[in-house]
């Protein structure tokens, strides 16, 4: 069963990439507002006007 | 300071916007068509090419991968652009993309009829077709990562981060379960052989399903669901930390697929747990999604497309939790090989996939025609008919799955199999098949209505094909003082980094590979255990193009139901030969792992010819091109050389001589067959299939002491 | 659209008030104020009308407007704002209380279109802050403020920092170390579970190689994750104080440790899957006990409070100084509505100062030429010059902030019940360690070791460690779901030990400025001149009140004038007699119509009674709640102002325990007193006067009607609303520490039997593997369940 070595490789290396990538969002602030950027992507747009009562 | 105007690309969204709806139909055509199949198998109209074992592939690859993927890039192609305020990285990507994904499923399209196949479940594409997905792949990656990098808005939503690992892990997942050893343009052999093998593509199967099918549709649930509703998500940090959750623990959850396999014990088990602990993320986000239109469910009341996600998501929910039970042992025991499965990933893929993509379709096309859908009516009518198609499938389905399994496990007080004859419980289950067909056809007929109405919408409206938008440029900070919580000296680093990682994680992949190419493998072998004779793997090879492995399995599981109706139960030590592994994962027909000397040759002939004739009312359908057809020997050699290449102990030089050797067994079986007055020519393809249906399991039979 | 205009007819078009007394109109949209149609006008100006389609009428009424900026001229002022600033580009970051909805996102990230000099402007919605970088060569801060105050949205501007920077630093690091122990809690369990699930005797060559990946996965939780326990374990030992941290600094050392050992010995798959769960375990109690509130503010002091400039007057030349700069002898010109900055000399204008917020009297004071004004009155009329005699920090009411109690750090006020257990526990723990050790020691050393670890390891105290932080969390999420918002978990404790109240009169129990004052009887106008000419003369609160009230009557000339304090007013005007006081003083015999909650001032002119004026506070809606904690509680009134309450609040308060005319610092000095006394006091107050009591007292609690609002620095911050559920408060904390005590004896029966097992020296990982989390989720679950029920019990939730 030779191949788990090489499976948990595999894994433990994807795992690593995003726990990098979590680093990499926490040490550049992408978690320092969690609300603001969900109403954000809101704005973006004209509002329909059936939207506003 | 003028904020830069820039066009969003709403052109390659509304062509892959356009893919999306016929290779769905396509794919669902086929899977109706193969449905029908399943109690009336004279509608592979006789022809090899529309086939159950060939076509059955066709349906999965095309709807996983030319339905879904599409609806995948288009759903990222139009969110990506407004979430990070700025144009795709290049046009000319997009376009390759686009157009080297539809090549890749047309090629599909063409080489599965033709029996061109890996028999990889989900990755059946054969290794020239995985070479052109890699380069795709990698090209959208490029496209995708410098889009964000030219971002004009400094947070990343929790959707792109969806897409990232989408793109990463299923980069990854793909090369590892397409290493294989080419013979030929069309033909090739996976490196790793039995137990290996099959973890390899379960390890590859289940994180396609949680990768492909389940991370880049939430990140789109994220980004659309809140779009239609006007209001943001429920808890943005709760899609964080489920994002997180949910990245860290998928990986591990494959091994569930292969219990009661000859996978170590402890193996399996850790699938189980880790499947478990995944019904906390997974519900995470439903229930993320759902909470969001709380307070808002009059607007469910009459937006159609919020309907769809409501469905969706639920499905999801139910899906994501069946799926953790259904790797627990004692139900797995009675779900496994049956139909239960089939409603499992049904309800996955027509709820969550189906109605999250339909849903977003209804929403996007309008825009970027800058006009109101064509017919709400219709819209709705959709929604309804699709419901009820999910239903009129699951249900039956679910139905023919205990059904099924139960029967099969059912034991007389004397101790006896009630049901002998594996004929009697598929004969059982034949209403349900039928039933299933209906909901195919509801759910189908949903999708045409919903084409029209695209359509008419499209006409009536005018495709905005570069809309124009405008913001800030995102300012350098690398002159700002630093500990300021702006400083991004490293912005444009990660991604590039996360770009390197995923090459080094390809170069470690094949440092690693290289002791297992040459297989040191710890698999206990089993002395009376030989390599296939020349004629057996051809004849195995035509068990693969024929996908024989769609419906019948080489798993006999250790419980006593299994030993008493097919016998002694598999042994890892009896794989060691399989490239690739042949364990099949449903059991429409009984398992053959120990067909080898059950019948005699002529019954083999005669069932293959017409199944009927041997066992009446079989739903398999006749294979008598075999007869026709002549075995083509030209491979041999190669065939061989590749083997002994993956460490198959055939005396060296073997290859030369091997046709002979062929040639003297298939005799042999056509002088057998003979004296059973048919007359077949030993040249045919028949005979090697008969010869390795008559091999399969026999090593074990020949001494049961090597057993361990 | 359209119709929606109609609906709306009377309310304002921008902020929605009702438009009562003034309607503005501006293309057929109405307005309640000139400062919302500018704004208005402003937006559409530029396009950017959509923010009226986001949502109904996002705007903020702007009535009170004409704040002055001026200061931001300065530099020097400029340089203490601005986070960042070179050549071209400035960074700013502000505190914007009106931030409410997603047109405020939408319109504040838009600022460029209105000045092209802004690069961006990004919210911070929860914390309303928005972050601004500008080209400094276009446009000044002053401009940005200026135009941040037209479209409505005008900064909350102080010397003292109101921003809140962001989580960077100590709270990321934590959530950092979380990750990291996640991330190895998660791969060491995968490898472990093949040890527990049992691996066939062909698959040894796993054992040892999951062993290894376990070790290294287990070096950046001990390395990284785990530092701040053995770092703090090490500090206490140091200072010779036994803190929780030295057991499980203890456990996860030995821990890694046994794991260690185990692994190369090739003896044991060692503790991997436990000592990265611990960490990981302890890391998210201590990650959910840090709860933050983004809009509020507890360490606020007089500078948040004071402007951040005055206008001092040099040669007829004013010109804006920071507060830190004035310098006795100073000119300084103080306008409608600001606050004098520091002890001062009036030199010129007629001053009306509201001392409200520094005595706690509501009705505002003039002054004359030449008297001393203290600092924190605000100026209500005319703009008046005044010469400084004090610097800002040595004036009476800033000087309060030279006391030792705010040298002081909160925090080690009491001893909280796990800091005390912990001792204990951390004792017994290492006696049965060393205990079991000598005791197997004679024997076989091994299993001393083995022995000694195990009970080391069992016994780590994780789940006591938890118990306190999901219990107060818990409780704090429910309380600030009443309005009710504590600074940290402590305080729910220290709440709980509470013994004593005391209570500030104005803006506390009663509504600053809420004064009503009634006539009763009638007057003729000319007694009515007389009364206002007497009452002219005093400057007693209540002349003053019946003053305005006569507002109006023209001054007679008074020939004598007597003012018995306490008591009234006997004066000679215009050759009549006059008697203004209490019902006593002005007409002899029996005391009729008494009517609680109001004082009266009653009249008699020429010895005729004329009747009374009735003034009444008015006092917070479930005031009636301080009344039902007296029985449990002793409740004490401070007030800065004078006594003519003390009948109607005899009502509440017992009449020996209520102390009027009291300085912020004598409030202070009696809370002390109190606490000398061994009271566990809390004190409830309000403005800058109590802020000294606030802070010496055991448990400090402003009261404010609007969260945003002004409030002195404090443990917890309760809204006025809220005020009738403060018995309900009590209980509930009372309840919270009970169920920390019996989640502790959870934790110590797991303790108990994880040692019976530990002491022989013979532990399976296993049994650790499942005992730490075992507990660790009972308790989590119990505490989270118990306090939930207890809230609803109290009916909080």
């Amino acid at each position: 069963m030779s191949i788990i070595y090489f499976l948990i490789g595999c894994s433990v290396l994807l795992a690593l990439i995003f726990l990098a990538a979590f680093f990499w969002a926490q040490r550049h602030g992408q978690h320092d507002d969690l609300y603001t950027p969900s109403v954000r992507i809101l704005l973006d747009e004209e509002p329909e006007s059936e939207q506003k009562k | 300071m003028q904020p830069e105007k820039f066009y969003y690309d709403n052109k390659i969204v509304r062509n892959f916007g356009i893919a999306t709806v016929i290779w769905g139909i396509t794919g669902m055509l086929v899977g109706l068509i193969i449905a029908i199949q399943l109690y009336r198998p004279e509608m592979n109209m006789g022809n090899q090419y529309t086939t159950f074992g060939r076509i059955r592939p066709l349906h999965t690859n095309a709807v996983i991968f030319a339905f879904v993927g599409n609806a995948i890039f288009m759903g990222i192609y139009y969110s990506l652009q407004r979430l990070m305020k700025a144009r795709m990285f290049s046009d000319t990507l997009s376009k390759l993309h686009f157009w080297g994904w539809q090549l890749i499923i047309v090629s599909a399209v063409v080489t599965l009829p033709l029996g061109i196949t890996t028999s990889h479940e989900y990755a059946e594409l054969e290794w020239p077709i995985d070479i052109l997905i890699t380069i795709v792949w990698v090209i959208f990656g490029i496209n995708m990562f410098g889009t964000i990098i030219k971002r004009r808005e400094r947070h990343i939503y929790v959707a792109v981060w969806f897409y990232i690992a989408t793109f990463v892990t299923v980069a990854v997942l793909h090369i590892v379960n397409s290493i294989e050893l080419p013979i030929s343009f069309t033909k090739s052999y996976m490196v790793f052989a039995g137990v290996q093998d099959a973890l390899v593509q379960w390890w590859y199967g289940h994180n396609a399903v949680a990768f492909f099918l389940t991370t880049p549709y939430l990140g789109m649930m994220y980004y659309f669901l809140p779009k239609m509703a006007n209001r943001p998500i429920y808890s943005y940090k709760l899609s964080i930390l489920h994002f997180w959750a949910l990245i860290f623990i998928y990986i591990w959850a494959g091994p569930h697929h292969l219990l009661y396999s000859t996978l170590p014990g402890w193996a399996q088990s850790l699938g189980v747990v880790f499947s478990i602990m995944l019904i906390a993320p997974s519900w995470g986000g439903m229930i993320n999604g759902l909470l969001t239109l709380r307070g808002a469910w009059d607007k469910v009341r009459d937006d159609v497309t919020l309907k769809f996600m409501v469905v969706g998501l639920t499905a999801y929910g139910m899906a994501t939790f069946e799926g953790p039970m259904l790797s627990l042992k004692q139900v797995n025991a009675i779900g496994h090989f049956t139909d239960w499965i089939i409603a499992h990933v049904h309800v996955g893929a027509l709820g969550w996939n189906g109605f999250l993509t339909f849903a977003i379709l209804y929403w996007l096309i309008p825009r970027i025609y800058k006009t109101e859908l064509y017919s709400k009516k219709l819209a709705s009518f959709h929604f309804w008919i699709g419901t009820l198609g999910i239903l009129f499938y699951a249900i039956p389905m679910y139905w023919s799955g205990f059904t099924q399994g139960l029967m099969w496990k059912e034991f007389t007080p004397e101790g006896m199999l009630k049901y002998p004859n594996f004929l009697e419980t598929t004969m059982r289950i034949i209403p349900m098949y039928v039933m299933r067909s209906i909901g195919g056809t509801l759910y189908l007929t949903g999708v045409f209505v919903m084409a029209y109405n695209l359509y008419k919408t499209a006409v009536q409206g005018k495709l905005v094909a570069d809309e124009a938008a405008e913001a800030m440029p995102l300012e350098r900070l690398d002159q700002h003082a630093a500990g300021e919580r702006w400083h991004r000296r490293l912005e444009r680093k990660p991604i590039l980094f996360l770009v390197a990682s995923l090459i080094v994680i390809l170069i470690g992949t094949f440092v690693e590979l290289m002791p297992t190419l040459t297989i040191s493998s710890n698999v206990p072998t089993i002395a009376s255990v030989k390599p296939y004779s020349p004629l057996e793997l051809q004849g195995r090879d035509i068990y693969i193009r024929e996908g024989c492995v769609n419906c019948h399995s080489q798993q006999i599981r250790p419980f006593r139901s299994e030993t008493e109706r097919y016998g002694e139960y598999s042994k890892a030590g009896e794989f060691v030969y399989d490239h690739p592994f042949l364990w099949g994962s449903k059991r429409t027909g009984p398992d053959l792992q120990r067909e080898g000397g059950k019948y005699g040759n002529s019954w083999h002939y005669n069932h293959l010819m017409d199944p009927r004739l041997m066992s009446p009312g079989s739903i398999m359908p006749n294979y008598d091109w075999l007869i026709r057809q002549k075995l083509d020997t030209s491979t041999t050699g190669a065939k061989i050389r590749a083997m002994q290449k993956l460490g198959v102990p055939y005396p060296a030089g073997y290859d030369k001589k091997a046709n002979r050797d062929l040639d003297i067994q298939a005799k042999g079986i056509a002088d057998n067959l003979a004296m059973d007055h048919i007359k077949v020519k030993s040249n045919k393809e028949i005979i090697a299939v008969i010869a390795y249906l008559q091999r399969l399991g026999t090593d074990i039979k020949a001494n049961k002491t090597a057993n361990n | 659209m359209k119709q929606g205009e109609i609906k709306e007819q009377t309310r304002c078009y921008h902020c929605g008030n009702d438009c009562i007394d003034e309607r503005v109109e501006l293309d057929e949209k109405v307005f309640c104020c000139n400062g919302c149609r500018e704004v208005y006008a402003v937006l559409s100006a530029t396009g950017l009308c959509n923010y009226y389609s986001f949502n109904d009428h996002p705007g903020v009424s702007r009535e009170k407007t004409g704040k002055r900026f001026d200061y931001l001229r300065e530099s020097s002022i400029v340089k203490d704002l601005v986070d960042y600033s070179d050549d071209q580009s400035t960074i700013v970051t502000f505190y914007i209380p009106n931030i409410h909805c997603s047109s405020c996102i939408w319109l504040l990230e838009q600022l460029n279109k209105l000045n092209p000099a802004i690069y961006y402007s990004r919210i911070d919605f929860l914390r309303k802050q928005i972050v601004i970088r500008f080209d400094n060569r276009q446009a000044s801060l002053y401009d940005v403020v200026v135009l941040l105050d037209h479209v409505g949205y005008e900064p909350l501007i102080s010397l003292q920092d109101v921003i809140k920077k962001q989580t960077t630093g100590r709270k990321d690091k934590l959530v950092r170390k979380i990750a990291v122990a996640g991330f190895c809690f998660g791969n060491v369990m995968l490898l472990s579970f093949p040890e527990y699930f049992g691996l066939s005797g062909q698959e040894e060559a796993f054992k040892t190689f999951f062993g290894w990946l376990n070790l290294a996965f287990c070096l950046p939780v001990v390395l990284y994750s785990a530092t701040d326990y053995f770092r703090s374990a090490w500090t206490n030992l140091k200072n010779k104080v036994l803190n929780i941290d030295l057991p499980l600094a203890l456990g996860i050392a030995v821990l890694f440790g046994r794991t260690a050992v185990e692994v190369i010995a090739h003896i044991g798959p060692g503790f991997a899957d436990t000592c990265c769960g611990l960490v990981f375990f302890l890391l998210v109690g201590k990650f959910v006990q840090r709860k933050t509130y983004y809009h509020l503010s507890f360490e606020r002091d007089y500078r948040s409070f004071f402007p951040v400039a005055v206008q001092v007057m040099e040669e007829h030349m004013e010109r804006s100084v920071p507060l830190s700069d004035i310098r006795v002898g100073q000119r300084i010109l103080i306008r409608n509505n600001e606050i004098i900055p520091a002890d001062s000399i009036l030199l010129k204008g007629d001053a009306k100062i509201d001392f409200s917020f520094v005595t706690g009297e509501s009705v505002p004071v003039s002054k004359v030429l030449g008297e001393v004004v203290y600092a924190g009155g605000r100026q209500t009329g005319e703009a008046i010059e005044l010469e400084v005699m004090k610097p800002v920090s040595q004036s009476y009411l800033t000087s309060l902030w030279n006391n030792e109690a705010f040298a002081r750090t909160q925090d080690n006020r009491m001893q909280t019940f796990s800091g005390t257990v912990s001792k204990y526990f951390t004792i017994v723990l290492l006696a049965i360690a060393f205990g079991s050790f000598f005791f197997w020691l004679p024997f076989d050393f091994h299993r001393a070791l083995s022995a000694f670890t195990a009970v080391l390891i069992i016994a780590c105290p994780c789940a006591l460690a938890l118990s306190t932080p999901f219990t107060m969390s818990a409780a704090l999420s429910i309380l600030d779901k009443n309005l009710f918002y504590l600074k940290n978990t402590d305080v729910v404790e220290q709440m709980a030990r509470i013994d004593t109240i005391v209570l500030d009169k104005t803006g506390t129990i009663t509504i600053a400025g809420g004064n009503t004052i009634a006539l009763s009887g009638n007057l003729s106008a000319y007694e009515k001149r007389l009364v206002y000419s007497a009452c002219g003369n005093s400057a007693h609160p209540l002349s003053r009140l019946i003053c305005q009230y006569l507002e109006g009557a023209r001054k007679l000339n008074t020939t004598a004038y007597f003012e018995l304090p306490g008591r009234g007013i006997t004066a000679e005007i215009d050759g009549n007699s006059v008697n203004v006081g209490n019902e006593r003083f002005v007409k002899p015999g029996p005391q009729v119509n008494k009517n609680a909650g109001s004082t009266e001032v009653h009249m008699a002119i020429n010895d005729k009674y004329l009747g009374y004026f009735s003034i009444s506070q008015r006092y917070r809606p479930g005031i009636g709640a301080v009344k039902d904690l007296s029985p449990n509680y002793n409740t004490f009134l401070l007030s800065g102002d004078h006594g003519h309450e003390r009948a109607a609040l005899s009502e509440i308060f017992d009449p020996d325990f209520m102390f009027f005319e009291k300085s912020p610092q004598d409030k202070l000095d009696f809370v002390k007193k109190l606490q000398s006394l061994g009271r566990k006091v809390m004190m409830i107050g309000d403005g800058l006067n109590d802020a000294g009591a606030l802070k010496q007292s055991d448990l400090g609690i402003a009261i404010t009607d609007d969260v945003n609002n002004f409030s002195p620095g404090s443990d917890a911050i309760l809204d006025g609303r809220s005020l009738s559920k403060l018995p309900v408060f009590f209980k509930f904390s009372r309840d919270a520490v009970r169920v920390i005590y019996s989640s502790f004896l959870i934790s110590l029966t797991y303790n108990m039997l994880g040692l019976s097992y530990a002491v022989s020296g013979r532990l399976s990982p296993l049994v650790a593997a499942i005992l730490m989390p075992l507990s660790t989720v009972t308790i989590i679950s119990f505490t989270s369940i118990a306090i939930r029920l207890a809230a609803k019990r109290r009916s909080l939730l």
